[in-house]
């Protein structure tokens, strides 16, 4: 270099280049970040807007912790139920239109306001003592605070006693499957009429042996259903004799293609077994199929109806007979780390509120389900598309943007030209129908990759916010591409993932910060758009698009259920205001162009 | 009697970091047909001085005062929005520092020319329209008629300027504020803005009021110099006898900083040391006194007043006299 | 001009074949087609409701004459001498013994048989539905235009005003609040609570101006916004000075010197506000069951009713491409500055 260029301006040794862009490089970086965090605290507006969004978006995420009632059990009602500032409601029910005679032990649950994700023991009981008594020992078997209702028996005068307590996993009963030795083939082909196309139904037919040779015998079977996803199946087996802690069998295989038909009749090593179609199906079939089969048998569990019979069956109480165990559920269940978070919050919730739960403080829906708790949980279900969505776009956009913009000539035209033209196309009509044609693979998606309808919809939206960020990533690059520090880094020998990611990243970080806030509100916009049109999430989950469903349904003219448009909508506008007003702090705040001034 | 008499004029910004005094207790007149230079550095209140004659200090944050303003046998600070705007563009018109901005990118040259006539003269549009042609013809742009179609940003900066002079020139007012009309041209085009506005004033007897930081033009231009420093003048002289003998530290080190182009560069300027006060803060006494090479310990009881110093010249400096002719206009 | 217009017809013409092309080859992947998965058909209906749609052809002949613009159904009709022509002369004619619509691509403006409404084809439905839409869409526009500029400049005049203040919040929650929430508020309020409008329905221009006002809210408060910055800097400007300094009178300046500056940013904001008024008005359809080409995108896609939801998309994708055009060209009549070559 000093060769080339014998100006003295040239001369700097290159440690000490090094060293200087290193400085350069450190001052750059931390005054950046706690520069902006300086001006974005002194901007009001968005230092509370970040607080409001802090706090609305925990109370969102511990949902299931929260004291409030179930935001999915529905009641029997006549209309929405008006807000009440009752502190708490009484966990038994209070709006059945008549305790007595006219509600029976399989429709009195439907007007029930109290606790919804419990377990409810029902027993027989002479009078109020030995309901008492029973009480005690569901309290004692479960290990939880019950809460007693008796009514009239629908039969006889005694009582019928409902010992209600909280729901917790292992409460409902669970079949757990276990492998048999016993295996074989099953032989499938479908029936059809002669002369027409479609078949009018399917033969499966089993072969079932134990490794030691020995047949499966058809006599010990009572029945049989089917459930079946695309190619695989499983044929459920009854027992003909009832054996306690053990279920149906199940008979598992996978089909080499799929059938025109369930199957309408299954036969047992040649024998029809009970509830099949009686068809012809004697003589060779043509195209059928056979597949490796296995016979698993069903283990269930001790739940808690059994732990009381059992209890009850060991030491009996004077009066009180099991009858049986409602399990009535008050949530959705998530899959995976969420799934195991929200358990651990409702164990909390239980441990440490008990029965508590507050009164309708927002009214209740047309189908008697708690608008708070549907807020809460629309909120949640609203945010993390926000949030998950917006990473995807995130995602691509910058993966696009940065590629062009490092690029740079040809490509980069061409990139941008695409991008062009995808801004050009109104995006919701090619959305909407993108989503209706991917609904037509749902099973097969869900099955084969395990993408389900929500996942689906992440991705689509993701697809589609990530124009502006990919012009926005592509700009800073192409601008930083040429500035001097990174032609310093260059001219120390830094390879270029060192560049990368010390030098462009970061400086693309602040920007891209910025889009992401503005992104979130603009994707949970969105997200409430194709729910309100019935694209999007579906119920029962809710989503503040179905929760304005809810809404503009509500209004007529005789009545005007206010709670139904106010309280979504005031929630809704909160957060996406809260969202943008945050948005915009940030953008002044990472400005370059303000940097260092108040 | 003078065309123009301004009596003590001052003009605060109230602003959220402090009241800043951007005139403070400017007085002057202005004869028919004279030319004033107003000089000083950027940010001494010179464009102020001229807006606040026009009427055009923003309200808020602008709070305009004076004993007097008086415009022949006007007074501009009594006149009603309505009278005044029938003064401004007709009687007294203005000239801004940059023909760039100055000038609507988005309307054509002559609707710019022609909405002032149609105001100020009620010509009909095709009337406006020849006049608009004669006042560009007037300032030397070759084909205006084509020109008055244009925008613009279609023509060169000194035809902008020249166009802006037109438009000033339309109604022959009384007077003209041009505010630095060649700061932002480059030196030929410079001089011949300059001869323009000569042989214009002379044709129509304008009173020119010279707004410059540059001491050259004003040699060559005016009659009479006022010196502006922090929204005071420091010192007002003819030019002549300005330039041969300052009577303020301040115009001294101004002619100091003129770049000579005969001579040898490498000598060291006589520029004035620090930088301009800030005017919401400025320090007590003598405005120019943490500058200035003269100062006594007397500078710093209050702001000087301006002393009147015969020959219709008078300086606000409590040591004018120290200043003397130590050189005898060595230049 | 004329290589602006070409070029921008060139990406027309790429985009909008992007467009039909992506949607088509979307629409005939999907497994059964539209037909399956309700009661099963008689065989022979089926073939002929295929036959019908031309589903029974290989795909790149289905796209040909989805395309257009010749009309391979009636050359096959015309070929009907030979052999397999009296075949396809039979097919010509739908199910009942009526002869089949002549479909002759979306390149001669037909977007063929609907799907799902048996004896209509997508242009009399389009036909029916879109002057709805497009009154829908002017009214709203309308709307927002009014309301935003003079918010815009209300706000701008008086910056930190009240009136600034209270029109700074309202734009921000107009911007934050999606248009079915705005929607119920102003239907409690202005049919409810104080009736000046009619409930919902349809028919007369009172039925259309709560519609158009819920949809037009949202775009009003973008070109509230952004008037009111472009006038700031529009009023700040140095030629607005030059203005007072003739003798102008202040609402001269305004309207003759500050506001063709000042909208520029909104005139720019038209192309996107027409997709956004689009896009708005599946919804505000919806709530108001105004039976305009909105609604009817959303049940041809929800029903599979493929032809008319690709005939709307491509419609309206060719719609908002030519206003952002026209947009464009506006803008450099309003600007002299710009020129259309410069792209
Ligand atoms: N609208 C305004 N608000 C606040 N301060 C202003 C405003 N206009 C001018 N000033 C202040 O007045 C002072 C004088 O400015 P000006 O007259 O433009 O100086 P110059 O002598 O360079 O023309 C400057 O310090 C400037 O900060
Ligand atoms: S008054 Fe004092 S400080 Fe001010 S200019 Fe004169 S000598 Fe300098
Ligand atoms: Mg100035």
């Amino acid at each position: 270099m000093s060769d080339a260029h014998q100006d003295s301006r040239w001369s700097i040794d290159e440690a000490e280049l090094a060293r200087l862009t290193k400085e350069a490089r450190q001052f750059k970086g931390e005054s950046l970040w706690s520069d902006a965090w300086r001006r974005l605290r002194r901007n009001r507006a968005a230092f509370l807007a970040l607080l409001f969004l802090a706090a609305f978006g925990g109370v969102s995420l511990l949902a299931p912790f929260l004291p409030i009632p179930s935001p999915k059990a529905i009641s029997l009602r006549d209309e929405p139920g008006t807000p009440e500032w009752l502190w708490s409601v009484p966990a038994a029910p209070t709006k059945a239109p008549d305790r007595g005679a006219a509600t029976t032990r399989s429709t009195r649950n439907l007007w029930n306001d109290g606790w919804r994700h419990r377990s409810t023991v029902i027993l027989a009981a002479d009078d109020e003592g030995a309901a008492e008594k029973a009480r005690a020992r569901v309290e004692e078997t479960s290990g939880r605070g019950a809460i007693l209702e008796t009514y009239p028996a629908d039969e006889g005068d005694g009582l019928e006693v409902y010992a209600s307590v909280p729901m917790l996993e292992g409460d409902a009963p669970e079949v757990d499957y276990r492998a048999t030795d016993f295996g074989g083939t099953a032989t499938c082909w479908d029936v059809s009429t002669a002369g027409a196309d479609e078949p009018v139904g399917a033969v499966h037919s089993l072969r079932l042996q134990s490794a030691d040779g020995t047949d499966f015998d058809a006599a010990q079977v009572s029945g049989w259903s089917v459930e079946a996803r695309g190619r695989s199946v499983r044929l459920f087996l009854g027992r003909a004799e009832a054996r306690p802690g053990l279920g149906d069998w199940v008979v598992a295989y996978r089909l080499a293609a799929e059938l025109g038909s369930l199957p309408t009749a299954v036969l047992l090593d040649g024998t029809l077994l009970p509830g099949s179609a009686e068809v012809a199906w004697e003589g060779t079939p043509r195209g059928a199929q056979t597949v490796d089969a296995e016979l698993l048998e069903g283990v269930e569990a001790m739940d808690l109806g059994r732990q009381v019979a059992a209890s009850l069956a060991a030491s009996p109480i004077e009066g009180v007979t099991y009858l049986e165990t409602r399990h009535e559920d008050g949530y959705w269940e998530f899959k995976g780390l969420v799934g195991a978070m929200d358990r651990a919050l409702r164990r909390a919730r239980i441990a440490t509120f008990g029965l508590w739960q507050t009164g309708n403080w927002m009214g209740t829906d047309g189908q008697g389900r708690d608008l708070l708790a549907r807020i809460v949980w629309g909120s949640r279900t609203s945010i993390i598309v926000g949030i998950i969505a917006s990473l995807c776009s995130l995602l691509i956009g910058v993966l696009y943007g940065a590629f062009s913009g490092y690029m740079g000539g040809r490509i980069d035209n061409l990139m941008m030209r695409i991008v062009d033209v995808l801004y050009s196309i109104p995006f919701i009509f090619v959305v909407i129908f993108l989503i209706t044609v991917v609904n037509e693979y749902r099973t097969e998606l869900e099955d084969q990759f395990g993408i389900d309808r929500e996942k689906i919809f992440f991705l689509v939206i993701g697809a589609i916010y990530w124009l502006t960020m990919a012009r926005v990533v592509r700009g800073q690059v192409l601008s930083l591409k040429n500035t001097e520090f990174i032609e310093a880094a260059r001219v120390i020998g830094a390879s270029t993932t060192r560049i990368l990611l010390s030098h462009v990243v970061p400086n693309v970080l602040s920007i891209v910060i910025v889009y992401l806030t503005l992104t979130i509100p603009a994707v949970m916009l969105f997200e409430a758009f194709l729910s309100f049109l019935g694209l999007g999430i579906e119920p029962p989950k809710v989503s503040w698009g179905l929760l304005a469903v809810d809404g503009t349904q509500a209004i007529n003219p005789i009545k005007i259920y206010w709670w139904l448009v106010v309280f979504p909508a005031g929630a809704m506008g909160s957060t996406l205001l809260a969202l943008n007003i945050l948005g915009d702090g940030l953008r002044d705040a990472l400005d370059p162009k303000l940097r260092g001034k108040n | 009697m003078p065309i123009l008499d301004v009596q003590n004029l001052r003009v605060r910004f109230e602003t959220h970091h402090g009241v800043v005094r951007a005139v403070d207790g400017v007085s002057f007149s202005l004869e028919e047909g004279e030319t004033l230079g107003l000089v000083g550095e950027s940010g001494s209140g010179k464009s102020v001085t001229n807006l606040a004659l026009m009427g055009l200090i923003p309200s808020p944050p602008g709070v305009v005062e004076a004993d007097a303003l008086r415009f022949e046998d006007r007074d501009l600070l009594a006149l009603s929005d309505e009278e005044l705007r029938g003064v401004r563009g007709n009687e007294i018109s203005m000239i801004f520092q940059d023909p760039m901005t100055s000038l609507n990118p988005l309307l054509t040259v002559g609707r710019q020319l022609t909405e002032v006539l149609e105001v100020h003269e009620r010509l009909s549009r095709r009337e406006a329209r020849k006049r608009a042609a004669a006042g560009l013809a007037d300032v030397g742009i070759p084909e205006p008629e084509r020109r008055l179609d244009q925008y613009p940003h279609e023509l060169s900066g000194g035809m902008r300027q020249r166009v802006m002079i037109a438009m000033g020139l339309l109604c022959r007012p009384k007077i003209l504020l041009a505010d630095e009309p060649t700061t932002a041209l480059d030196v030929t085009i410079q001089a011949q803005i300059l001869e323009l506005m000569q042989k214009l004033q002379r044709e129509y007897g304008t009173a020119i009021i010279l707004v410059t930081h540059d001491l050259g033009v004003v040699a060559g231009m005016s009659d009479r110099v006022n010196v502006m420093y922090a929204g005071r003048l420091a010192e007002t002289a003819g030019a002549v006898e300005l330039f041969d003998d300052p009577r303020h530290p301040y115009t001294r080190g101004l002619l100091g900083s003129v770049p000579r182009l005969s001579g040898d560069t490498d000598a060291d300027l006589d520029s004035i040391k620090g930088s301009p006060p800030d005017l919401a803060d400025l320090p007590a006494g003598c405005a120019f006194r943490p500058r200035c090479s003269f100062e006594t310990e007397r500078c710093a009881a209050e702001p000087p007043p301006l002393f009147d110093l015969g020959g219709g010249r008078s300086s606000a400096c409590l040591e004018r006299d120290a200043l003397g002719q130590p050189e005898g206009g060595a230049r | 001009m004329l290589r602006f217009l070409a070029r921008r017809f060139l990406w027309f013409v790429i985009t909008v074949s992007t467009v039909m092309t992506v949607s088509f080859f979307l629409m005939h992947s999907v497994k059964g087609g539209p037909f399956d998965g309700e009661r099963k058909l008689d065989p022979v209906i089926e073939a002929n409701i295929k036959a019908r749609y031309h589903l029974d052809w290989p795909l790149w002949r289905q796209y040909l004459q989805y395309v257009g613009p010749f009309n391979l159904d009636d050359q096959r009709a015309l070929a009907a001498f030979d052999e397999e022509g009296g075949f396809a002369l039979w097919r010509s004619e739908g199910a009942d013994g009526e002869p089949t619509r002549a479909f002759g691509g979306v390149l001669t403006g037909d977007f063929g048989p609907s799907f799902r409404y048996k004896d209509f084809t997508v242009n009399d439905i389009l036909e029916e539905s879109l002057p709805i839409s497009a009154l829908l869409g002017v009214l709203s526009m309308m709307f927002a235009i009014a309301l935003g500029v003079s918010a815009g400049i209300a706000s701008a005049l008086r910056p930190g005003s009240g009136i600034d203040l209270t029109l700074r919040i309202a734009a921000t929650g107009g911007i934050a609040l999606p248009n079915f929430v705005i929607a119920s508020f102003l239907v409690i309020l202005l049919v409810f609570l104080i009736p000046l409008l009619p409930v919902a329905g349809w028919g007369t221009i009172q039925h259309m101006l709560l519609p158009g006002l819920c949809l037009g809210l949202v775009f009003a408060a973008y070109i509230a916004r952004l008037t009111r910055t472009g006038m700031l800097e529009t009023l700040s400007a140095d030629y607005i000075r030059t203005a007072h300094a003739k003798g102008l009178a202040p609402r001269t300046v305004v309207m003759r010197h500050a506001l063709k500056g000042g909208l520029l940013p909104v005139v720019s904001y038209l192309g996107p506000a027409t997709a956004g008024i689009l896009t708005g008005s599946l919804v505000i359809e919806k709530i108001f069951f105004i039976p305009g080409t909105g609604s009817h995108f959303i049940n041809a896609a929800t029903n599979r009713d493929y032809t008319l939801a690709m005939g709307v998309t491509i419609l309206f994708t060719v719609l908002v491409y030519t206003l952002n055009t026209v947009v464009d060209m506006a803008y450099t009549l309003l600007d002299p500055r710009i020129t259309l070559e410069d792209e």
